[in-house]
């Protein structure tokens, strides 16, 4: 959003009242729903019609913390996307600089064939994912869930690194080749400290996706593997106490906050858009 | 360095042969994955649907299709499934455009925080979302409070209702809407805007006969892709929407787990797939159409 004109009557010189409108009516619809579970989180008594809680206190955090269910799933959350975004990282990285930088038969309609994944109504993706997974056994099993997490994560690992490595300034790399340092030297020295930003913020964004998704962990895990939000999901069902979603939901969005923080540049920037499409 | 420079220009003479393969030992395993975990699991599960085992070996059969299209609870499922995507898709454009167009031509103070809260629900979770929006619109959740406080009368809570899902789903896609349609509108050259307001064009006049012709293409590609993500969403109608009859995610998710019916789910899917097709092959195309032209 660099210095552009204004057609729609925003002059500098004049106060940006539509600014304003979206300002507020965005804060209002974006942020309200969170801060109410905020306020769930850091309640004791909360009893309707009252506007704001009876009384505040910790006491559902230490109800919360101690449950074993909340440890477990909590540990196979962490140990998953840990487990897809290295393997992600390990067979895509590469992948993507070969895409980038190097011409081999097929390339463009490999390229494009990682779009397939999003072509598909997703949900009907991975019941077709799971009729073959159940023939080979890989149903309620860890393995069963990584993979089905991993090729959600190929396309994010694949087409954001091809872009970073294609935005790394050429005449650089060169200009290290001219006065005579290594092509390994090179990578290390030009190529990843320009792309590296980019590449460790998709690296972030596969753990956090990967983390939060829900659909693929219970169709292929339930019930053995069951990970943080499978677990949320239980609670919103079976209605225990509201607070214990609350308490969840706060925990739950440290990773996405860490998230926010790293990646927000990368995808406010457009290149992210572009990978999807636009 | 040459030989890299030849490979940047599209469709330069071909290098040395060892370092193609090379590349393909690179690639290959992601697309095997995609191979084996996308397009094999497609393909089969349209041919397991269409060939039936009998006595005599695996016949020709659509009877879990005449079963799918004659079953009114399957039919109920698949039309709130399009009525649900319909008004999404309408309300993402609705939302989304003035929004992106504001970012667009915007070089107020307020821009940094629009974008950033635009962008905000794509870090929110939809699970954290999901319990977010029961609390707030939820029976005696905030609205209702609010309300009560204010001494204005209750309005009908749409939690298990279909605008439930609605509700989430247009919050939850809003950043790539935005996102998507900031990035097609920074295609419209700011000049061609100028020309038009020098010869006294007004805002809604520069929109229909500049801005609009120039979009539709990255208008008809965001909504595909928001298409084929609400068509089947899960975990949002799972929580918020009705029981009965439900979207065609959750319906699916029961057929396989609850139901353990392999075959009509995958027949769910592969009705999915058809009814989503024209979005999924417009998608496809337009993103090799913007590579291709790209790449060169």
């Amino acid at each position: 959003m660099t210095s552009r004109s204004a057609p729609f009557a925003i002059r500098s010189s004049r106060f940006d009242w539509t600014g304003l409108f979206f300002a507020i009516v965005l804060t209002i619809v974006i942020a309200v729903p969170l801060l109410v579970v905020v306020t769930w989180a850091f309640t004791e008594v909360w009893r309707y019609p009252s506007v704001i809680p009876q009384q505040f206190g910790l006491r559902y955090w230490q109800q919360t913390l101690v449950r074993a269910d909340v440890w477990d799933a909590l540990w196979i959350s962490i140990r998953l996307s840990a487990t897809v975004t290295l393997l992600s990282a390990i067979i895509c990285l590469p992948a993507a600089y070969a895409f980038a930088r190097m011409k081999f038969p097929g390339r463009d309609i490999f390229f494009l064939s990682f779009l397939a994944s999003h072509a598909f109504p997703k949900f009907g993706l991975l019941v077709a994912i799971a009729a073959i997974f159940l023939k080979l056994d890989l149903i309620a099993t860890f393995w069963g869930v990584v993979l089905i997490q991993l090729v959600s994560t190929l396309m994010l690992m694949i087409w954001i690194p091809v872009a970073a490595f294609q935005a790394v300034d050429r005449r650089m790399e060169e200009a290290a080749r001219d006065v005579g340092a290594s092509p390994l030297r090179v990578f290390w020295s030009i190529t990843l400290p320009q792309a590296g930003p980019t590449i460790f913020a998709a690296v972030l964004l596969t753990f956090v996706s990967t983390f939060y998704e829900t659909e693929g962990a219970w169709l292929i895990g339930a019930p053995q593997i069951r990970t943080m939000p499978v677990l949320m999901i239980s609670y919103i069902n079976n209605q225990i106490v509201v607070q214990y979603g609350a308490v969840l939901s706060v925990i739950l969005w440290v990773p996405s906050f860490i998230a926010l923080m790293f990646a927000r540049r990368v995808v406010s920037n457009g290149g992210f858009a572009k990978g999807f499409g636009a | 360095m040459a030989d890299t420079a030849q490979i940047s220009a599209h469709g330069g003479t071909q290098p040395a042969r060892g370092r193609g393969l090379f590349g393909l030992l690179l690639v290959a395993i992601p697309v095997l994955l995609v191979g084996w975990l996308i397009i094999y699991p497609i393909l089969a599960a349209i041919v397991s649907t269409l060939l039936v085992d009998t006595p005599e070996g695996a016949t020709f059969s659509t009877a879990s299709y005449r079963f799918f299209f004659s079953d009114g609870y399957s039919l109920a499922n698949l039309s709130l499934t399009l009525w649900t995507t319909a008004v999404c898709a309408v309300l993402l454009l609705v939302c989304g455009l003035p929004i992106a167009l504001y970012l667009r031509f915007s070089t107020s103070r307020f821009a940094a925080y629009v974008q950033g809260l635009a962008i905000f629900p794509m870090f929110v979770p939809s699970i954290i979302l999901s319990y977010a929006l029961i609390r707030t619109i939820g029976p005696n959740g905030t609205v209702d409070l609010l309300l009560n406080a204010a001494g204005l009368p209750k309005l009908p809570s749409p939690y298990l209702t279909p605008w439930g899902p609605v509700i989430g789903l247009v919050w939850d896609n809003l950043p790539l809407t935005v996102l998507m349609l900031t990035a097609g509108l920074g295609a419209i050259s700011s000049s061609a805007v100028e020309a038009a307001r020098d010869v006294g064009a007004g805002p809604i006049r520069v929109f229909v006969h500049i801005i609009l012709p120039r979009m539709g293409n990255s208008m008809l590609v965001t909504i595909s892709f928001a298409v084929l993500g609400i068509f089947s969403s899960f975990t949002l109608p799972y929580v918020l929407g009705p029981a009965s009859p439900e979207m065609m995610g959750p319906f699916m998710m029961r057929t396989f787990n609850d139901l353990a019916d392999p075959l009509n789910a995958k027949t769910q899917a592969v009705v999915s797939f058809g009814i989503c097709l024209f979005f999924g092959l417009f998608y496809v195309w337009s993103i090799a159409r913007n590579q291709g032209s790209r790449s060169r």
